[in-house]
């Protein structure tokens, strides 16, 4: 598997990208607060996260006796680099503006 | 979809290059490469201190912590380039490189004690750290900066 299909397998779960979209909203968390805010068990959670760490998409560091996790965006950025620039990003970004604007959650 | 994000005193940026431990340092001290990727800043390690000078001709230098080439650098941060974030309590930035045995490199940077600087962490959050990572992969791998 590559790196690409790593990140693209990491965003295709919904719990993933929930995931990512809590540590977007508050960064560097303990497994037992990503826990408590998911209707799900502990080692389902850490299977999760293992498989966004594996993409790159999550880094986990030592701060005393805890682990914290950290959204890492770069590959999402790289994804965007190799996939989106390529494909006129201009005018997906009109269309993105449209739907938000449609939808009212720009 | 717009999110807001509490932002922490601690932001974590990791990526792959393929490259030696060698290259990755020199691109990231020597200010003929980060001149490509890094907002156009001329970067340079001299006396214990790390030079900045921006394409405007701003320069301002911040503290070395711990210089090891090619595997760790640790120097202080603040973000002269904006008066008002320059008037926040200096935070500090970590670079490690960790060679794999595929021949490339994890490299994280760690940008941390932003606690004293919200509006630096907010300033160079995700898109700051991301850019740069992104950009300085590109520059080694295929010996072009990101347009």
């Amino acid at each position: 598997m590559t790196d690409d299909d790593r990140v693209f397998k990491a965003l295709a779960d919904p719990t993933r990208r929930h995931l990512l979209d809590r540590l977007f909203e508050r960064d560097g968390r303990s497994l037992g607060e990503l826990e408590s805010e998911l209707e799900m068990t502990r080692f389902g959670v850490m299977k999760h996260l293992r498989v966004l760490e594996e993409a790159g998409l999550v880094v986990s560091r030592r701060s005393g006796r805890e682990k914290l996790h950290y959204l890492n965006p770069v590959p999402i950025r790289l994804i965007h680099d190799r996939w989106i620039d390529k494909y006129t990003e201009h005018r997906v970004a009109a269309l993105a503006d449209l739907k938000n604007r449609l939808e009212g959650t720009g | 979809m717009m999110m807001t994000t509490t932002m922490t005193a601690t932001q974590v940026y990791q990526v792959f290059i393929r490259a030696t431990p060698e290259a990755i340092w020199e691109a990231m001290t020597k200010p003929e490469f980060t001149e490509q990727y890094f907002h156009g800043v001329r970067l340079e390690l001299r006396d214990g201190r790390r030079y900045s000078r921006t394409q405007g001709g701003v320069g301002w230098d911040e503290a070395v912590l711990e210089e090891d080439p090619p595997r760790r650098l640790v120097h202080e941060w603040v973000s002269y380039y904006d008066p008002e974030l320059a008037a926040e309590e200096p935070s500090r930035v970590t670079w490690e490189i960790d060679p794999r045995e595929d021949g490339t490199c994890l490299l994280t940077l760690v940008h941390d004690r932003l606690e004293g600087a919200p509006k630096t962490a907010e300033s160079v959050a995700g898109e700051g750290g991301m850019f740069v990572l992104s950009g300085l992969k590109a520059l080694l791998e295929t010996g072009q900066p990101l347009t």
